[in-house]
């Protein structure tokens, strides 16, 4: 029976830029305002016919909101607030479009609100939309003087009909106490009528039925008295409605159950046919009751209200009220979005009933949109987007905002839609269900960038000129979303001279297959296969403290890769597969040199350092498997990282290649964030102090070449060192102690760092760590400060006991 | 430079008969035990006197040897022959270059040594240096590391300049005993020869005198300011150490490089990628797992 309007609450999700370019994408949500209203259509019955409730029946069950009727009637008006929501994710704006009232679900009998009446009906909805509320009521500022004497107190059924009436002030006299109620009464928050609005005589007339039918009152009636200026001051006098005290509370979800449907009490019905009625009438309800599900509310919660039920005595009006906000409040605080009260049964009984609908999702729409929002087919496949639902979103399971969100979050992290909307919709055929509906739109399946850049450097007279014509610059391709199920296709070369690309080309060609087992399997598995090259700087061939400058060695690879990871969790993974590659070394100049040079005491450099292959001829070539297993159980408590992560890699030569390189590399990471204080958590609250404990094992039984060797020494290494100073070594043992002070909303560290060749230098072909006159082993210390992205630290090496200070980017762990 | 024509130990005569003599006897000595060739190493720092060593005990100027230059770029074997015996002496550039030990030279000698045999190591130091510092330690340390530890059961610690005034208040043996005990706690360091091991492998020690104003004896023998001749003196400790027992350093390619470390525990892989999968990934798998299971979840789920 009861109508569901408005547009219901809406999550979504803007992209407002291709992925390629990840850095200026912004990300904005538009969370339109959820305004559920629910607006019944039951017949009013005239107050003469219902006797007043404590003197009838004793087991009989009264709605609060529609008092004085014999039938069970649902008549709630209740408005669903969800407020501002926001995603964690990159949500730089946030819409909300309030859409307060338009139920205007006028009931045949007169039941139903006025038009603008339902957004103003409940207390937090409607200060927030107090002016949305207003605005239907006060189209005209025009007004007629009620053209009759002065102080005089006019029934509303003296009024006429034609005027518009301006409503000078309200005021509400209860009975029962003789005395106004402030506006801060519950009450008072029923009327939608407002100081100085102009109203005609049908809308105060509705006005009042929709009081009357509320269930709230006994008795209540609307005077006008005429003021001397031609407005009227408004009587809204009233006689609460009571019932007998309860010392039972149950709450039910009445979702998805039809309405009870009142049987029309003959008038001319005997004592007798009126107790047959009232009976059924009482075994009707005790079975709705046994039909309803458990409804979600906390056993606390139900204490608390029973609590309230025991300490107020008899039940009144402004009990259930009350009652109804602090179960509206909890499933609100807990993203029940879409949950309302609509009804206390059982009334008179000891026991009160709470009729709860709490949003069952009857079902799940997704829905792909085109570029000017009209439906249309969608090129993702419909399982793609439904494993990143939650479960609390699936048919059947209540509605929540919190899922709602996780959804949006999920399917953002897809990367495949430009715009996401979780939108949960009234559903009109199954009265108290909702729709979620996930409205999608797809980003460009294909895309293609070209970008150059000319480097300007500072020329003569300090005028800035081009350092070349010579133009550099990135082409990518990028063909997402292969046959709707996340598959994808990317290309990327890079150079700094198109005209002449083989000097520095790098290039990547990267293919990604998500759902390896289907899917339909939660298994997720991903299978990625790259073509790729890269260019470093080999940190092995670096000198010591005090050794002047030791030529560079550039180590190129390029080679293929094939791996499959599976995700755990978000955070967890295990990734396993084959790494071919070319390994190149080369001097300076870009040729290729097969052993590393050493600058001779003389001052002579001679080329016989320690060979950078294992071929030995500058160039080797090598297949292994690599396997990396990763869990990362962090989290962030108010912004700071806590918790643990450990991460194992093991490379297993195979024997195929240069020399037949067999191996078996393999480090262990262990870091430990250690919460020192116990904090509350929540927005703006200090994040904790913590300590970072650290530990990473590097470790190579067989073949090691030197660009494989373990470097000791650098900002993620052994900080306040070179990359490579203190050593280069067959196996590794770093440790380290972070601990991080809170300090506004940044943080001070202090650390202690260690790192140790364990005597395995001399393992390495060449011994490059002593060529380099290096320790092979260092420690530091030292203290800095957070800065936003950058760490601003001082760092005392420990080996020359000399200081510095470091900016650095990111993070150490 | 092996292949180079061994020549007859001429230079023999010029000793004195004394000396001749009982350099004669001590080969006859080594020919009984049939020990027909013997190589000896000379080693140490630059300018301590090793070519001129090498040439006292040839008794030739086999070497050239100058005061105030390295004269030996590289290593130079000079061979002579006696009565069907061979003796191989090898004149080594000095170790120590720049402060550091000299790698270069070190690989020089080693890939000189190349599938030679040395039966016996003379380390030579000056005994008129007063002090040792790490850099002797780094030598002797270099030399072990080439040649193993077990060079020095054949090593002799040669001390050169042995003329000389002891200074203040100490008697020229007691300063010699001290300057060689010094030298030897060194070496012994350096070669990491432990306590227990020093009874067994005690280093001698031999003091030479390669000046020509070295004083003699009646016999025409160049004696030490104690009274022995010292080169019978030296011959007869090398043939001691090589009569001692101990087997001589057959230099390879292997002992040139050194254990390959790329070879080292290869066999073991696959056991140890075993003992990865089942001890550490399925640990760090199981832990996921806990992680799985202890993630709290939220109020709505």
């Amino acid at each position: 029976m009861a109508s569901i309007a408005a547009p219901g609450l809406a999550l979504s999700v803007h992209r407002s830029h291709r992925r390629l370019t990840p850095a200026t994408a912004t990300t904005t949500t538009a969370a339109s305002v959820p305004s559920l209203t629910i607006k019944s259509k039951h017949p009013t019955f005239p107050s003469s016919l219902n006797p007043k409730p404590s003197s009838s029946s004793p087991r009989n069950n009264f709605d609060i909101l529609g008092s004085k009727k014999l039938q069970n009637v649902i008549k709630t008006t209740a408005v669903i607030g969800c407020g501002l929501y926001a995603l964690s994710n990159g949500v730089s704006n946030a819409q909300l479009s309030g859409n307060g009232g338009g139920g205007s679900s006028g009931g045949s009998g007169g039941g139903g609100g006025g038009g603008g009446g339902g957004g103003g009906r409940d207390s937090f909805w409607s200060k927030i939309f107090s002016p949305a509320a207003i605005a239907g009521e006060e189209e005209s500022q025009e007004w007629d003087s009620h053209g009759l004497p002065a102080n005089i107190v006019v029934q509303l059924n003296k009024l006429s009909g034609f005027k518009k009436y301006k409503v000078s002030d309200i005021m509400f006299l209860d009975r029962r106490r003789g005395s106004t109620v402030g506006t801060e009464d519950s009450f008072f928050e029923m009327v939608s009528l407002r100081p100085n609005g102009v109203y005609t005589k049908a809308q105060l007339t509705k006005e009042l039925e929709t009081l009357a039918t509320s269930g709230m009152f006994e008795k209540v009636d609307l005077d006008a008295k005429t003021n001397p200026d031609g407005t009227v001051g408004v009587t809204i006098s009233f006689l609460e409605s009571t019932w007998q005290s309860a010392d039972r509370f149950r709450c039910i979800n009445v979702g998805l159950m039809p309405q009870s449907k009142p049987i029309e009490m003959d008038p001319d019905m005997t004592e007798k046919e009126k107790l047959e009625y009232y009976r059924s009438q009482e075994k009707d309800y005790r079975r709705r009751i046994e039909r309803s599900r458990p409804c979600l509310l906390p056993p606390p919660v139900q204490r608390e209200i029973l609590q309230m039920l025991r300490e107020q005595g008899a039940v009144s009006a402004r009990l259930l009220q009350k009652i109804r906000d602090r179960v509206q409040q909890w499933y609100h605080e807990n993203g029940y979005a879409c949950a309302q009260v609509v009804n206390f049964g059982n009334l008179n009984t000891k026991e009160v009933v709470c009729e709860v609908v709490e949003g069952d999702i009857t079902q799940m729409v997704v829905q792909f949109q085109d570029k000017l929002g009209n439906v249309c087919e969608g090129n993702t496949q419909y399982p793609v987007v439904r494993r990143e639902l939650p479960r609390q979103l699936r048919q059947g399971q209540v509605f929540n905002i919190e899922a709602g969100k996780q959804a949006l979050r999920n399917i953002n992290s897809l990367a495949l839609f430009s715009n996401i909307e979780v939108n949960p919709r009234p559903d009109e055929k199954n009265e108290g269900g909702i729709i979620v509906e996930i409205k999608l739109k797809e980003l460009e399946q294909k895309s293609a960038e070209v970008s150059t850049e000319w480097s300007i450097v500072p020329g003569r007279g300090g005028r800035p000129t081009l350092a070349s014509i010579q133009p550099g610059g990135t082409v990518s391709f990028e063909h997402r979303n292969l046959k709707g199920l996340n598959r994808s296709i990317l290309g990327s070369v890079t150079t700094s001279n198109f005209l002449n690309p083989q000097d520095d080309l790098a290039f990547k060609l990267e293919y990604v297959h998500p759902y390896l087992d289907g899917v339909y399997n939660s298994r997720n598995r991903t299978l990625k296969a790259s073509c790729f090259n890269s260019r470093k700087l080999s940190p092995v061939f670096t000198g010591g403290p005090g050794v002047d400058e030791v030529p560079p060695i550039w180590v190129d690879r390029a080679g293929l890769k094939a791996n499959i990871t599976e995700n755990f969790t978000r955070q967890s993974k295990f990734t396993y597969g084959l790494v071919m590659e070319e390994i190149t070394t080369r001097d300076e100049s870009s040729h290729i040199s097969s052993r590393g040079q050493r600058v001779l005491p003389s001052g002579g450099i001679s080329a016989d350092g320690p060979p950078t292959t294992l071929s030995e001829t500058g160039i080797d070539r090598m297949a292994f498997l690599q396997a990396n297993i990763t869990r990362d159980n962090t989290k962030f408590i108010n912004g700071t990282i806590v918790g643990e992560r450990n991460v194992f890699q093991v490379d297993q030569g195979l024997g195929i290649g240069s020399k037949f390189p067999f191996f078996n590399r393999h480090q262990l990471t262990m870091t430990r964030f250690v919460q020192l204080k116990q904090v509350e958590e929540g927005v703006g609250k200090a994040p904790p102090p913590v300590l970072v404990l650290h530990g990473h094992y590097g470790g190579c039984v067989g073949d090691l070449p030197s660009y494989d060797a373990f470097t000791l020494g650098g900002p993620y290494s052994v900080r306040g060192y070179n990359m490579g100073e203190i050593g280069a070594a067959r196996n590794i043992l770093e440790l380290a102690a972070e601990l991080r002070i809170p300090v506004r909303n940044t943080h001070v560290y202090a650390f202690a760092e260690h790192g140790n060749d364990l005597g395995s230098s001399k393992d390495v072909k060449g011994n490059p760590t002593e060529v380099y006159r290096r320790m092979g082993h260092g420690s530091s210390y030292g203290v800095g400060v957070k800065l936003g992205l950058v760490r601003a630290e001082y760092a005392v090496d420990h080996n020359s006991g000399t200081g510095a200070i470091f900016f650095r980017f990111g993070e150490r762990f | 430079m092996a292949s180079q024509l061994i020549r007859e130990w001429a230079g023999i005569q010029q000793f004195p008969a004394a000396t001749q003599s009982k350099l004669l006897e001590l080969l006859g000595k080594l020919k009984q035990e049939n020990v027909c060739t013997l190589t000896i190493l000379v080693m140490g720092k630059g300018g301590v006197g090793k070519s001129s060593t090498v040439n006292s005990i040839i008794g030739e100027r086999a070497v050239a040897v100058s005061a105030f230059q390295s004269e030996t770029p590289r290593p130079v074997m000079v061979s002579r022959s006696r009565a069907g015996f061979t003796l191989n002496i090898i004149d080594t550039p000095g170790l120590v270059e720049g402060g550091y030990v000299n790698d270069q030279a070190l690989d020089l000698i080693k890939k000189f040594l190349l599938n030679k045999t040395i039966d016996v190591l003379l380390y030579v130091d000056r005994l008129d240096a007063y002090r040792v510092d790490n850099l002797d330690k780094q030598i002797v340390k270099a030399i072990t590391e080439s040649f193993g530890k077990e060079i020095w059961r054949r090593g002799i610690v040669v001390l050169s300049h042995a003329q000389l005034s002891p200074p203040d208040g100490l008697t020229y043996d007691e300063f010699t005993s001290r300057r060689s005990e010094a030298l030897l706690k060194i070496v012994r360091m350096g070669a990491r020869i432990r306590k227990q091991e020093i009874q067994a492998a005690a280093i001698p020690v031999v003091l030479v005198e390669n000046s020509g104003r070295c004083n003699k004896n009646e016999s025409d023998e160049k004696i030490l300011p104690s009274g022995t001749a010292w080169i019978p003196n030296l011959v007869q400790t090398i043939t001691d150490v090589v009569l001692s027992g101990s087997k001589g350093i057959l230099v390879d390619q292997k002992l040139i490089e050194g254990p390959n470390p790329n070879n080292r525990g290869k066999v073991l892989i696959p056991f140890i990628l075993a003992f990865q999968y089942f001890f550490v990934v399925k640990r760090i798998q199981k832990w996921i797992k806990y992680d799985i299971a202890n993630e709290s979840s939220p109020s709505w789920a």
